[in-house]
């Protein structure tokens, strides 16, 4: 009995200890499986382009960069952050400026795209001069239209700052530096995947359905729009003059960065994710509606030497819709938009990191 | 007798291990040779924000310099007999890439460490830098951004910088710029341009001797002078087209790097 007994007990601390490490093990397995800081590719996404391997994101990392992100101490009169025409509401596209607004009210010449899903793309901003996503921020830092900073400056500062001292040592055990600044607001944007509207749902098939106006819309869009916002990132990445103008002179696009004649007014195919939310469209910000920009494609392709063959046809230019195609390709875009992102607690602004 | 074999034998080896060490010594170790960069303007020393304008190009406008600032890269020496040494390249910036920058005296010492010994005759080396660190992202060294000869619209760095003042020039304040970058070869393209030049200069004759005795220094020049003149063809005017910012606009100029760079002397300190 007593023997038995021993047993028994014997028995149960083993079941109790292995039942711990097991659970131990599980909850490691989620924590670093399910992190909310670990970068995944969407089951309906290509291949990520961006260096992870330079820059893995971390957590102290990552709440860098979004403490970066939303400080006007990037610009050179503490006006301006990167929130301000990137405002998470619109898919941190700028709901307000037709053209991007910088330092002392400073007008842009284009209008400020989305920011989402950015790890996959390898071209940024209308023209694509930019080549990696860590150098993005360069662009609007050192715009005297938009933030009017120096680099170097922007790095002074930070490391007068005893709280960006604190936070770049947590994140990389070192002072602030450019390329640590960089890689911070990299894996904040890295982040940010919007991967969850109810399309996604559905095409990842997890319980969403969609009603028979959206599917025609789908089935309308895959027909006349896919060949350019291709793959479930909604843009085949490429530069093309959709038609807007006849001559260039004040925006020549794609040109700029090429110096080649032939992309002379093409500017780059955008996502359409989230393009309910992130109106005024088009590189110059001409259209407010999407209607408007279906009005376009129907019946206000202009014709120029770099026009899109796409929309070339024998008997005009533009893709023919009728009314009700419109409707329903405006209803199947409306699925695109993905609340989730835009209500995500870790891309808004860190009241935290601003409390002194 | 067989003890004093003995001491004869020890005392050879010895006599061997020693010398050999000492040999070691004297020629086999690593060493430093050092490239200084020197600018100039034609026969003078190139002096920053004069208050005047006082040099001349090729088309006899006065001129003064307020910035030059250039990248030196991929550097390789080369020894009497043959032998390459090439100064070790970090595609991330941190090694290899030298920014020389004629405000700072500092810069113009490029030292390298490391370099078996030995008789060197002949440099190379690249102005400007190859695009595919680039692709890579952020970087620290003399390719930090911060520097601020990232070109940020177009991403890519600027190989070699130039701005000043001249009278004739229609630009605002009579300045010109000329940032001359560009990495892009377009097959069918006149307009894409590569402009990074790779510069080998002969040490005419002399010898850079590098051994744990000599660290010297290899002084070449940059003529300013040169880099605006060209050899004939690409003479710039300041009258006309006097802010270069592409790397189109710049291709005629970059045509002119080459030449600009020559060998001077040697201190064999």
């Amino acid at each position: 009995m007593r023997t038995g007994y021993t047993f028994m007990r014997a028995f149960f601390l083993l079941f109790v200890i292995v039942g711990v490490l097991c659970i131990a093990c599980a909850e490691e397995a989620v924590d670093s499986n399910g992190s909310p800081y670990t970068f995944r590719k969407p089951a309906n996404f290509p291949e990520a382009a961006y260096t992870f391997e330079n820059n893995p994101v971390t957590q102290k990392g990552f709440e860098l960069g979004r403490a970066l992100f939303y400080d006007p101490i990037l610009s050179a009169d503490s006006t301006i952050a990167c929130a301000n025409c990137h405002q998470q509401a619109a898919a941190f596209a700028d709901p307000v400026h037709t053209l991007s607004r910088g330092v002392m009210d400073r007008s842009g010449t284009r209008n400020a795209p989305a920011i989402q899903n950015m790890a996959f793309q390898r071209l940024f901003f209308w023209d694509g001069g930019v080549k990696h996503l860590d150098f993005v921020p360069i662009n609007a830092i050192t715009s005297d239209v938009e933030m009017a900073e120096k680099i170097a400056h922007v790095v002074e500062k930070l490391q007068r700052n005893p709280s960006y001292v604190t936070k770049f040592n947590e994140a990389y055990q070192e002072p602030p530096s450019s390329q640590k600044m960089l890689y911070a607001l990299s894996q904040f944007m890295n982040l940010m995947v919007s991967a969850n509207s109810r399309y996604d749902h559905y095409v990842r098939k997890e319980g969403e359905s969609l009603t028979t106006a959206e599917l025609n819309g789908l089935q309308l869009f895959t027909s006349k729009c896919s060949s350019c916002h291709a793959t479930d990132l909604f843009t085949d990445g490429s530069f093309r003059n959709n038609g807007l103008d006849a001559t260039f002179e004040k925006d020549n696009g794609r040109e700029r960065i090429t110096e080649l004649a032939e992309d002379k007014g093409k500017f780059k195919v955008p996502s359409l994710r989230n393009v309910e939310l992130t109106d005024p469209y088009m590189h110059d910000g001409r259209f407010k509606t999407l209607e408007q920009v279906l009005d376009h494609y129907a019946t206000g392709v202009v014709n120029s030497e770099t026009l899109d063959l796409i929309l070339k046809r024998d008997e005009g230019f533009g893709i023919p819709l009728t009314i009700e195609e419109k409707a329903n390709i405006i209803l199947f875009l409306k699925t695109l938009t993905d609340r989730e992102f835009i209500l995500d607690k870790r891309f808004s602004f860190p009241a935290n990191s601003f409390t002194k | 007798m067989k003890l004093t074999r003995s001491i004869l034998l020890f005392s050879f080896l010895i006599i061997s291990v020693v010398s050999c060490k000492k040999d070691e010594v004297v020629s086999a170790a690593p060493g430093t040779l050092t490239l200084h960069f020197d600018n100039i303007v034609g026969d003078a020393n190139l002096q920053l924000n004069t208050t005047n304008t006082p040099y001349t190009n090729a088309k006899g406008e006065d001129f003064k310099v307020t910035w030059l600032t250039y990248y030196i890269s991929n550097i390789k020496v080369k020894s009497a007999d043959g032998k390459v040494f090439s100064d070790p390249v970090k595609s991330d910036g941190s090694k290899g890439y030298y920014l020389i920058d004629e405000s700072d005296a500092e810069s113009q010492d490029v030292i390298l460490k490391d370099l078996p010994a030995g008789d060197y005759t002949e440099v190379t080396f690249t102005v400007g830098g190859d695009a595919s660190q680039v692709d890579q992202g952020a970087q620290v060294g003399a390719l930090d951004p911060a520097k601020g000869l990232f070109w940020s619209w177009n991403s890519g760095y600027i190989f070699f910088a130039i701005e000043g003042v001249s009278p004739v020039s229609t630009e605002a304040n009579n300045t010109f710029q000329f940032h001359v970058g560009g990495y892009k070869e377009v097959s069918g393209s006149a307009t894409a341009a590569n402009n990074i030049k790779t510069i080998t200069l002969s040490f005419d004759g002399s010898k850079a001797v590098v051994n744990s005795a000599h660290e010297p220094e290899v002084h070449l020049l940059l003529d300013v002078k040169k880099f605006f003149n060209g050899d004939g063809v690409a003479n710039v005017s300041f009258a006309t087209n006097a802010a270069r910012h592409s790397p189109a606009s710049c291709k005629d100029v970059a045509g002119n790097i080459p030449a600009a760079f020559t060998f001077d002397h040697i201190h064999a300190n």
